[in-house]
């Protein structure tokens, strides 16, 4: 065993740059599978280690989770004996800001939830005790992250936060960070209880008609969840009934919610993933990890015949087939052990940065338990083992005065199937080439064509100190140079919209209106540049326009209105509730992100808002940035107790593509490996290439070849493998880039040029890295080449 | 000792066999040291390969102390090569990522020889090879005569009882070549038989007989006296 560790590493020695490359391409394309493959692993056992996790449901119907009311809790506590435990859970409206002490205010999200929260879900507490945490109002439980914002090294326990600069709130415990595979995120949570304090909301703890919590059921062992699902929808009275369908209520299974898909209104807390998403990555691994393993047998395959006379003297010395065979196979098993170790190396270094721009996040931990390490240990043996077995029989079984002629034919060493092997390579380098330029296309496509202005827009969010003092932010504001326009609205690009299900009023018949709806002010239209089909926009100077309305094409096309100008809806809820006429057509435009289609949508003129546009006439960067400092100012001023978030309008728009982007990313950095792994492999390809034929060359060069005759041969074949290879491509690559788009409501077109650009990079780095060597080879004295053998 | 009795050696083509030996009779006793001799193309490297077990005649009869070794299993081919006989070749083939000492030391490892007496074995031949400050070189950083020297060490450490040189002095120089065929000659006296091919007249003397091939056919068989 120690003489293979030893002539494994004095062959690595002395061939270094073939042996780099192989070591470099396989511990590349593992450490990407490593990535994927823990990353897709964490991602698909998602929530599967809460205890009860087998009995625990969330009520929605078959597409994904719903909205509740909160006495529908109530009501199943009392009335259905099957659930052990029923636990409503919320978010709060907006992100409220935190103060311990005389710290930094931060601003972190919060989640509301019934006690019993902590005995439905496993977390793991590093102060106090999780068992009543949620029980009394007024208290909170902070996760360690945000417990170490606020509060530094010191204790947590006991201590009081203020929320909002308002009410104080006792820590009650303090758990770890989240696992990274959970449906579930939050920083802070609290009781139901003290949402009733903190943030009243209507009648939402005494009406049916109020949904703002999702509702987690925990069953008794043995229970059914349909049965009591049919239940539970018994529970609803009558009349809501009609307003919305609850016969197709379901249990959702907790383990299964992660990927099922959350209605569009779901709540931050609660994350989805995709499963499509997932997929693709692995696939992409594979095709990386093919590549690599071409090299592999290119490289190894051309190595054991290098090596072949040396086996024949092994066998003539008195080596039987066995001893051969172990040598060969245990030579290549200690190179991918190697690559795996370095790999692991790779990932443990590189991590970080790609979890960054890629998105791509489990907990490291991983990496190092001892199941990890088996199956990896395992799968490097056994890929080792099936690439190395055929040509090390053949070695090893094969005569010795053969081998010391060297005319063992490897079948790995043929030049078609060498040949066959690199069109492969090149094959899945131009799909993923193509796959990158394609995604780019698409994401681009999306944050442009959006239907409305985004440029020299700024976002101030509107703490409830600035809420109270609009007018005077807004003429602070006006004085300011550069500042051209200012808006009050409730919408902004990535945050949640109202969705609300209304009836048309003024006697007309009963009809269903289903919209997304946001408040904005007059200005918004001017600002964002939305065009008017028909009406008129809201008008600064009449008060009576509070109650008007503008709706988007899309509204007049699903509600088949005829003559949408002057139709009256009944608007707000309770008390509030009134008759708004509809005073305008707005052409549609991308106001969610273009991945859903444009929905129906009532832009309203009430005074709620939740942010401030300003809108900058300057696009000199020092005045931009002496504006946006002035806006600080102003806006600190107004706000002393909350901090004020001010964001650019169109970066807020491309965070709506964090994912896509991160999706191009991810692409690209597969991309990028497969195509170094591909130069790789071309480069060891030819270096033995140039090797093998440094005879022929000299013989040519002696009978008058010049320089550019050999290197147009040498160079030949690499580059009829990249066409062949494009031909192969092309219709996969067209295949798998429409099924890829079909997914999105919007989508940019397939061109040629697409297809073309892959191809031609992929030929100008084979020819570039394959000249290289022939170069070389060509510009050898020839004496030198026929000199040996 | 070895006995080949109407040896043939041919390859057929398409339309015609070609012979490489041809009617070969040839008896090698105990303590011989027999020089192969004859012009390129004659045979003498297939005769040698044959005798060493690592070719098949196509037809005739071979047996080593009167028993037939063709047709061997691969297992007892391996136990000749182990045991009975040591190769030395023109282009030395040695290891290149092995040192001297475990060049030399390699057929001890495959013949089971227990680490501590291998370590005794290849001190002894080292010695014997005045090599003992060369013993971690590589082959390398070797002359050819001293190449060839360990490709002898290598050959006779698992004392075989018959030594196989192919052109064991082809890519050497005169001088070393000399110092080569001295070595071999002081093996005989100590009783291997060697069995040894050569272009070279000169080195061809160096055997007590000497055996003349011409076109697969053994034209001349002189002993010295």
């Amino acid at each position: 065993m120690q003489s293979i560790f030893k002539s494994t590493y004095r062959n690595f020695v002395r061939k270094p740059v073939t042996n780099l490359i192989n070591l470099g391409g396989l511990a590349i394309s593992l450490a990407l599978v490593i990535i994927l493959s823990v990353y897709s692993y964490s991602e698909l056992t998602t929530d599967n280690y809460h205890k009860n996790g087998d009995r625990l449901y969330l009520l929605g119907n078959s597409i994904g989770p719903m909205h509740m009311p909160a006495v529908l809790k109530d009501q199943i506590d009392l009335n259905i004996p099957e659930v052990e435990s029923a636990v409503r859970l919320a978010d709060s409206w907006e992100a409220p800001v935190f103060q311990a002490g005389e710290h930094e205010p931060i601003s972190s999200d919060l989640v509301f939830a019934d006690a019993d929260f902590f005995k439905l879900f496993n977390y793991q507490a590093i102060e106090g005790n999780l068992e009543n945490a949620l029980k009394d109002p007024l208290t909170i439980v902070l996760t360690k992250p945000l417990a170490e914002k606020l509060f530094g090294k010191e204790l947590a326990l006991g201590k009081t936060v203020k929320m909002n600069n308002d009410k104080e709130l006792v820590v009650s415990a303090v758990i770890d960070e989240l696992h990274a595979n959970t449906c579930l995120k939050f920083s802070a949570i609290t009781s139901v209880a003290t949402r009733k304090t903190v943030e009243p909301n209507g009648e939402e703890f005494t009406d049916w008609g109020w949904c703002n919590f999702h509702l987690f059921i925990l069953l008794k062992a043995g229970t059914s969840p349909d049965e009591t699902v049919k239940k539970i929808a018994a529970l609803f009275p009558k009349k809501q009934e009609d307003q919305q369908d609850y016969s197709q209520l379901k249990l959702n299974s907790f383990e299964k919610v992660y990927f099922s898909r959350l209605s569009p209104f779901g709540s931050d807390y609660l994350r989805s993933g995709d499963k499509k998403k997932i997929m693709i990555l692995l696939m992409v691994a594979a095709l990386v990890m093919v590549i690599a393993l071409v090299n592999f047998i290119n490289i190894s395959s051309s190595q054991w015949m290098e090596q072949i006379r040396q086996t024949g003297v092994l066998k003539v010395i008195g080596a039987d087939k066995g001893s051969i065979l172990k040598k060969v196979l245990s030579e290549a098993f200690l190179l991918f052990l190697m690559s795996l170790f370095l790999a692991i190396m790779i990932v443990q270094l590189l991590f970080p940065y790609v979890s960054n721009c890629t998105g791509i996040h489990f907990n490291s931990h991983l990496l190092f338990s001892p199941s990890f390490l088996t199956i990896s240990i395992a799968g490097t043996f056994i890929l080792s083992l099936v690439l190395s077995i055929i040509p090390a029989l053949r070695i090893s079984s094969s005569k010795a005065l053969d081998n010391l002629k060297k005319t063992v034919e490897n079948g790995a060493s043929t030049s078609i199937f060498r040949g066959v092997l690199v069109t492969t390579q090149f094959v899945i380098a131009i799909v993923l080439i193509a796959f990158t330029v394609l995604v780019q296309k698409q994401v681009n496509f999306g944050s442009s064509n959006l239907g409305f202005n985004q440029e020299n827009i700024i976002g101030i969010k509107l703490t409830p100190q600035l809420n109270l003092k609009k007018d005077v932010l807004k003429k602070l504001l006006q004085e300011k140079p550069n500042v051209s326009q200012i808006s009050y609205t409730q919408y902004y690009p990535g945050k949640t919209i109202s969705h609300w299900t209304t009836n048309q009023g003024g006697g007309a018949e009963k009809k269903q209106f289903n919209f997304d709806t946001f408040n904005a002010d007059a200005s918004f239209f001017g600002m964002t540049g939305l065009q008017l089909t028909q009406g008129r926009f809201f008008s600064d100077d009449l008060t009576t326009d509070r109650n008007k309305m503008v709706v988007n094409e899309t509204f007049v096309h699903e509600h088949k209105l005829e003559n949408p100008i002057g139709t009256k809806l009944v608007m707000g809820f309770g008390p509030d509730a009134g008759l708004s006429e509809i005073i305008g057509v707005t052409k549609d435009f991308h106001y969610k992100s273009v991945n859903q289609p444009i929905g129906s949508l009532i832009i309203q003129n009430q005074t709620f808002s939740s942010y401030a546009l300003v809108c900058l006439n300057t696009k000199d960067f020092n005045s931009l940035q002496s504006t946006i400092r002035d806006i600080k100012m102003v806006t600190a001023n107004l706000s002393p107790s909350f901090p004020v978030e001010i964001s650019f309008f169109d970066q807020a728009i491309e965070n709506m593509y964090q994912s896509e982007l991160q999706f191009r990313r991810t692409f690209s950095l597969f991309a990028g490996c497969a195509i170094v792994i591909c130069c790789l492999g071309i480069l060891a390809m030819s270096l033995f290439a140039c090797q093998r034929r440094i005879k022929e060359i000299g013989i040519r060069k002696v009978n008058g070849a010049r320089v550019s005759e050999v290197l147009a041969m040498l160079n030949r074949d690499f580059v009829k493998w990249v066409a062949i290879a494009f031909v192969i491509a092309t219709p996969i690559a067209y295949y798998a880039m429409n099924k890829w788009l079909e997914s999105f409501a919007y989508k940019t077109e397939l061109s040629w040029w697409i297809f073309a650009l892959a191809g031609l990079l992929a030929l100008g780095i084979a020819l570039l890295t394959v000249s290289w060597q022939s170069w070389k080879a060509a510009t050898k004295n020839p004496v030198e080449a026929l000199r040996y053998e | 000792m070895i006995h080949l009795n109407n040896i043939d050696k041919y390859y057929d083509s398409k339309f015609q066999r070609t012979f490489v030996l041809k009617a070969v009779n040839l008896e090698v006793k105990e303590g011989e040291f027999l020089s192969i001799m004859g012009p390129s193309g004659s045979g003498k490297s297939t005769l040698l390969n044959i005798i060493g077990l690592l070719d098949a005649p196509s037809a005739g009869e071979y047996s080593l102390y009167e028993k037939s070794v063709l047709n061997l299993k691969e297992k007892a081919k391996v136990d000749y090569h182990r045991n009975f006989m040591g190769f030395i070749f023109q282009a030395y083939h040695l290891i290149e990522e092995m040192t001297v000492y475990e060049n030399i030391e390699t057929p001890l490892i495959y013949k089971g020889v227990k680490s501590r007496d291998r370590q005794a074995m290849v001190a002894d031949l080292l010695d014997r090879f005045n090599m003992v400050a060369k013993k971690d070189l590589f082959p390398q950083q070797l002359s050819g005569g001293q190449q060839q020297l360990v490709g002898i060490a290598r050959a006779i450490i698992g004392k075989p009882k018959l030594l196989l040189a192919d052109e064991p002095t082809g890519n050497l120089q005169s001088v070393q070549g000399e110092m080569i065929m001295e070595t071999l000659k002081t093996l005989n006296d100590e009783g291997m038989t060697i069995i040894h091919v050569t272009h070279n007249e000169k080195f061809a003397g160096y055997g007590k007989r000497i055996i003349r091939l011409e076109d697969g056919i053994i034209r001349k068989d002189e002993k010295k006296v």
